[in-house]
């Protein structure tokens, strides 16, 4: 194809001309390895004119080992034909020395004689940057080494050389490089991160933290990967460290606050065993006239029956009197009670059917009973005494719910009002629940009835739910409480089938 | 016809030793009252008693530690005890040691007239 364009290339002058400002060293040698051309760089790079290169050998330059390694090289290219590209440290006239790329090929030229051609590329700013590299690898506090897709190791910085015991690109580095693979797999050539145990030479494991690039071009044929590792059993070490400090912290919290509930757990039951002592000694205090009052009426009684003065209603207000004040005694006493329970295993279903063929004969006639007893025999330790202050607590509140007094069906707040009183086994607990179908509570009820001294009764106490809480309680079990308006109310005492130490005192001995 | 008894009344609070004494008299009982343990024991001394009706909380000396005495000097006593508040370890000491039953204060008349209509039959 004759294109004007490149006529002006055919003339020799232009195209040494080109070849003189091209920005690589270039030089021609025949098959003898004398110079037949050499550019203007590569003559500068010599530093030597072109007259002074043509016809002469590299071992009219250089010192003879250095010549004698050029000339190998160029041989191998001249009679193998394969093409050699090495890095060189090429010497000047001035003394001077540079890393130099050499590239050499065999060329057989259409003049029918067989050339080399070569050329340099300087590669002074390569180096100083690679060294600029290396010199930061060398100090960073990590481990860093450039593995081979082959498996060597073509780089190591010291800290790896350290970690590995020695020579990181020679055995050591490479024993290190097959424990990291053993302990995470794909390693190197899958980009990846892990901890791992290594063993380093003759030291004991240590933790290591290792990142890997995966498989890289970067710039040759061969693929490499940049693998760093960072020494972190100390790391570690601190972790488990601050691990054990933040678990020994929470433990340390839990224990402060079961110090503190058992602070006011103390408090209370100071308090109570003062409310106690308290209530023994009122109790007997008005326990002592409170006998007088019902002797002497009763003396009037029996002096002045059947003399028509009508004071039937009067003496009978008096009695009556007399009963609602040592109720509400007996439910101060209940409610203040630290005495240790005498709890011994019963047959609680047993115990419990005599309690209420006890106790209905003491309620309103309206009222029915039902009792479902479902524990089978089951032996449960309690507090005879105090548990039936609990079940006459409950079953007379159920009651005091549906009917009052009693007296007055017109007041009656259900039709056919019934307390069912239950018992069953649910694991290792048994209920006893005491239910009704009277007008059941309010919630705002319900969030109360635990506080002493709360009371929906215009003759009530408020001590007769905490009273029954409290018995429960020391019983080791727990009171639970259905309830909504227009619906009954359940109340469920839960008790342990294994026995507890409650811990409590001994009252006042007062009688 | 009932026989009449010697009934010995023990009770600190005058009010209600003095209205029980009334009460058992209305009955044509004899009453001897005592107003603490010490006075029970030379009352027991001093009178044939048949029965008596001890409170527990006194001074001077408590009724059970006065009833173990008396008992001691007159195996035959026949004792109750009334009790305002539950001493569990003196009315077991008491009951323990031979009284026939306690009566919780206030304490219900029928039961202690029907009592003591038993032992004077």
């Amino acid at each position: 194809m004759e294109n004007p364009k490149y006529n002006r290339l055919r003339d020799p002058d232009v195209l040494l001309s080109i070849l003189d400002n091209l920005p690589t060293s270039i030089f021609v040698k025949d098959e003898n390895l004398r110079f037949v051309y050499s550019n203007e760089l590569h003559c500068q790079m010599i530093g030597k004119p072109e007259e002074a290169l043509i016809g002469k050998c590299d071992s009219d330059f250089y010192r003879g080992e250095e010549a004698e390694g050029f000339l190998a090289n160029d041989r191998a290219v001249i009679e193998g034909g394969q093409t050699n590209i090495s890095e060189e440290m090429a010497s000047q006239e001035s003394g001077m020395t540079m890393p130099v790329l050499t590239r050499k090929a065999r060329l057989k030229a259409p003049d029918g004689n067989t050339y080399l051609i070569g050329t340099n590329a300087d590669l002074t700013e390569i180096k100083k940057r690679e060294n600029q590299y290396r010199a930061l690898t060398a100090t960073v506090p990590v481990g860093v080494l450039q593995i081979e897709e082959g498996g060597g190791i073509s780089f190591s910085n010291p800290l790896f050389n350290v970690y590995c015991g020695g020579d990181g690109s020679g055995e050591e580095g490479s024993h290190l490089v097959k424990q990291l693979a053993e302990a995470h797999p794909g390693f190197p050539g899958v980009a990846c991160k892990f901890e791992g145990n290594v063993q380093v030479m003759g030291a004991e494991p240590r933790a290591m933290l290792v990142m890997s690039s995966g498989w890289l071009h970067l710039g040759g044929e061969k693929r490499s990967a940049i693998v760093s590792i960072i020494d972190v059993s100390e790391m570690t070490e601190l972790r488990r460290i601050n691990e054990e400090v933040s678990r020994l912290n929470k433990e340390l919290a839990a224990n402060m606050k079961k110090l503190a509930e058992a602070q006011d757990e103390l408090v209370k039951k100071g308090r109570m065993e003062q409310l106690g002592q308290l209530t023994a000694t009122v109790a007997h205090e008005l326990r002592n006239p409170l006998g007088a009052v019902r002797t002497s009426s009763f003396l009037l009684d029996r002096k002045l029956r059947g003399k028509d003065l009508g004071i039937e209603g009067q003496l009978d207000r008096i009695n009556k009197g007399i009963v609602r004040c040592d109720n509400i005694i007996t439910q101060l006493l209940d409610f203040s009670r630290t005495r240790q329970l005498a709890c011994q295993p019963e047959d609680l279903d047993g115990w419990l059917a005599g309690v209420m063929e006890e106790m209905a004969k003491g309620l309103p006639h309206a009222v029915s009973i039902n009792v479902l007893l479902g524990l089978d025999g089951t032996m449960v330790p309690f507090d005879p005494a105090r548990l039936q202050r609990a079940i006459v607590n409950l079953v007379a509140n159920a009651s005091e719910a549906m009917v009052g007094q009693g007296d007055d069906p017109s007041k009656f707040a259900c039709a056919s009002p019934s307390i069912s009183v239950t018992t069953r086994r649910v694991g290792e607990e048994v209920c006893i629940e005491v239910k009704d179908n009277g007008p059941g509570m309010s919630a705002e009820v319900i969030a109360r009835i635990r506080e002493p001294l709360f009371t929906t009764k215009s003759f009530g106490t408020g001590l007769g739910v905490p009273a029954v809480e409290q018995i429960v309680t020391q019983h080791g079990g727990r009171l639970q409480i259905d309830a909504e308006p227009g619906n009954g109310a359940a109340f469920i005492l839960w008790l342990p089938l294994t026995a507890v130490d409650d811990g409590s005192q001994d009252d006042a001995k007062v009688a | 016809m009932s026989r009449q008894l010697n009934i010995l009344v023990v009770d600190d609070d005058a009010a209600n030793a003095e209205s029980l004494a009334e009460l058992f008299q209305m009955d044509n009982h004899k009453v001897i009252v005592a107003y603490d343990g010490r006075q029970a024991v030379e009352a027991f001394s001093l009178n044939q008693v048949d029965i008596g009706f001890f409170d527990v909380m006194m001074p001077n000396m408590n009724g059970v530690d006065s009833f173990i005495e008396i008992k001691d000097k007159f195996p035959e006593a026949r004792v109750y005890f009334m009790t305002g508040y539950s001493a569990d370890d003196l009315i077991d000491k008491a009951v323990k040691g031979g009284a026939l039953g306690v009566f919780s204060k206030p304490v219900d008349l029928g039961k202690v007239l029907a009592t003591v209509e038993a032992e004077a039959a």
